[in-house]
């Protein structure tokens, strides 16, 4: 919507001279297209011109409505006329100077007003030089640039004071503005040398040039000066920047940091990191191979009990091995074996104790029996009992 | 231009400058430490409410970033084992050891070719120096613990104490 916009913007402006009220601009760019859609069928038409029935056949694409609008304003502008001024007249012919017109519209939708001025300036060069110009024509013309140029430093001024983002979005006003004053000192220089009477003309338009240029390098001026302490880098499109860093001198880049200041590197070398790097680094010692894998295949775990099952079942059996059917037995008759056999029993006999899902209990008793010179050299009474059941 | 606080532009100056020595008669900007060894005084930032860099690691954003940081800090730390002799003290200030101890410690704590290595670590010696953490003198062969490690906390200490006493002793035998 916002480049419909714009296009109308530049109608608007165009034509604000011709309006009769605002209303009489086009509000649409398609109406701007059903006209032109119209002329260039015109032009194929030759010397017969159109029939309304054919104009609406060129038009089918665009809605009925804005066609008849866009009809009786063209044929009330003048246009579109009847081939003959009389009554019931059903062929049309086109005018040649709206399409000219339409072709200047296109280009200056194209271009912005910035190209029209260097075209201009160009024409203006060739007209000078035109043995046929009188110093009259060429009077007009320099006061017709000198107006156009004090117009636009006028415009650039008040961008220079608006907002920054007002200004990048009108920023390419700014752009070849060098150009475009050389080439009016170019053509100034040459009325002067040929009409020298046109002085005072020529001292309104020297003026003219040089408030354009004061009014630009100013806009530009903010536009960088903007660009420059915000670091902004989309205030100016990339290839400006580009050529900035590659035709800068090395005091204006480092113009761009100036009042900047920076640390000196600190690297922080933290007493844990320093451990870490020492333990981490590589060693003097190669790291030890791994030891040897047996060669046969690993047969795995499928067919294994779990181990807490397993030891469960051992305790079991050697419980019931030193009950041998009874419910209960004492321990000193079971551990009457030599120490280390004694040992091993008494700590199996502990885990069955102990083991959550056994049914092994032992009790001990206050009595203690005193064996100098049997294995366990003293014993404590106590009793291996079976709690329910005999499995 | 305006007046800038003398205050202000001394205290960008140390900052500018990195850890450059000055005589203990000058005053240090107020925000910075003072490291003091004998005639010669360095300003180095004062972390607030004792934080170092490292609590850049908790809040998961880098730290400056450094060319290999193990092999620097594998020469500091073999650096260390050869200048702070008395682990019961602080690091700083040390004492100078030979240049050439510390190369060899590290090229003997380390694997690879022990020429390559001693290049290698001259070459972290010199990083090292420039950014406060060791005082080479490169004439007199000799290297010193720098001001920096005068800003390790003390109770941050004790693991690197343990890696000393664990590190191989300098072959020059200057260990006590």
């Amino acid at each position: 919507m916002l480049v419909g916009e714009a296009v109308l913007g530049v109608y608007r402006q165009m034509f604000a001279a011709l309006a009769r009220d605002a209303g009489a601009v086009v509000d649409d760019p398609e109406l701007v297209d059903i006209a032109e859609t119209l002329l260039s069928a015109f032009a194929e038409a030759g010397e017969e011109g159109l029939s309304r029935e054919q104009m609406r056949h060129v038009c089918r694409h665009h809605p009925a409505e804005a066609f008849e609008n866009r009809l009786r304003v063209l044929r009330g502008l003048g246009a579109i006329r009847e081939v003959f001024p009389k009554p019931n007249q059903l062929r049309y012919r086109a005018s040649f100077t709206s399409v000219v017109g339409l072709m200047f519209v296109r280009r200056m939708m194209l271009d912005g007003g910035q190209s029209e001025m260097h075209r201009l300036l160009a024409l203006e060069q060739l007209n000078v030089a035109d043995p046929r110009m009188t110093a009259e024509q060429a009077r007009a013309g320099a006061e017709g640039l000198g107006r156009a140029f004090r117009l636009w430093s006028v415009e650039l001024l008040t961008l220079a004071n608006s907002t920054i983002e007002e200004l990048r979005e009108q920023a390419p006003k700014l752009w070849g503005t060098a150009e475009i004053i050389e080439r009016a000192e170019r053509l100034h220089g040459a009325i002067l040398r040929r009409w020298p009477e046109l002085d005072r003309t020529c001292t309104e338009l020297r003026a003219a040039i040089h408030a354009y240029g004061d009014a630009s390098r100013r806009a530009a001026a903010r536009l960088t000066d903007s660009a420059g302490t915000t670091r902004n880098l989309t205030l100016l499109p990339p290839e400006t920047w580009r050529t900035y860093a590659r035709t800068a001198s090395r005091e204006e880049l480092a113009g761009v940091l100036d009042g900047f200041v920076f640390d000196a590197p600190a690297p922080w070398h933290d007493p844990a990191a320093i451990v870490t790097a020492v333990q981490e680094g590589p060693r003097t010692t190669p790291p030890r191979p791994a030891p040897p894998r047996p060669s046969v295949p690993d047969p795995g775990l499928s067919d294994r009990t779990p181990a807490d099952r397993s030891e469960a079942d051992r305790l079991a059996g050697i419980a019931e091995q030193v009950l041998r059917g009874r419910d209960r037995v004492e321990v000193h008759q079971v551990l009457n074996r030599d120490w280390a056999t004694a040992r091993r029993l008494l700590a199996d006999l502990s885990a069955a104790h102990l083991h959550p899902e056994l049914p092994y209990r032992l009790v001990w008793s206050d009595g203690l029996r005193a064996r100098p010179g049997s294995s366990p050299s003293w014993l404590s009474d106590g009793v291996f009992e079976r709690l329910g059941e005999a499995p | 231009m305006t007046q800038v606080d003398p205050q202000v532009l001394a205290r960008a100056r140390a900052r500018i400058t990195g850890p450059v020595a000055f005589p203990a008669a000058e005053p240090v900007p107020a925000g910075l430490t003072r490291v003091a060894a004998g005639e010669r005084v360095w300003a180095l930032p004062a972390w607030p409410d004792g934080a170092t860099p490292a609590v850049l690691e908790e809040y998961q954003t880098l730290p400056m970033p450094l060319d290999r940081p193990g092999q620097a800090r594998r020469v500091l730390a073999a650096a260390l084992r050869c200048c702070w002799t008395r682990l019961d003290d602080a690091p700083w200030p040390g004492r100078a050891a030979a240049l050439t101890d510390v190369l060899e410690l590290y090229a003997t704590t380390t694997r690879g070719d022990a020429e390559l290595m001693r290049r290698w670590a001259v070459g972290d010696l010199r990083r090292l120096a420039d950014t406060g953490w060791l005082l080479l003198d490169e004439e007199a062969g000799t290297v010193r613990p720098g001001p920096r490690t005068a800003l390790w906390a003390e109770e941050s200490l004790a693991p690197l104490r343990a890696l000393l006493r664990r590190m191989p002793p300098p072959p020059g035998g200057s260990d006590e």
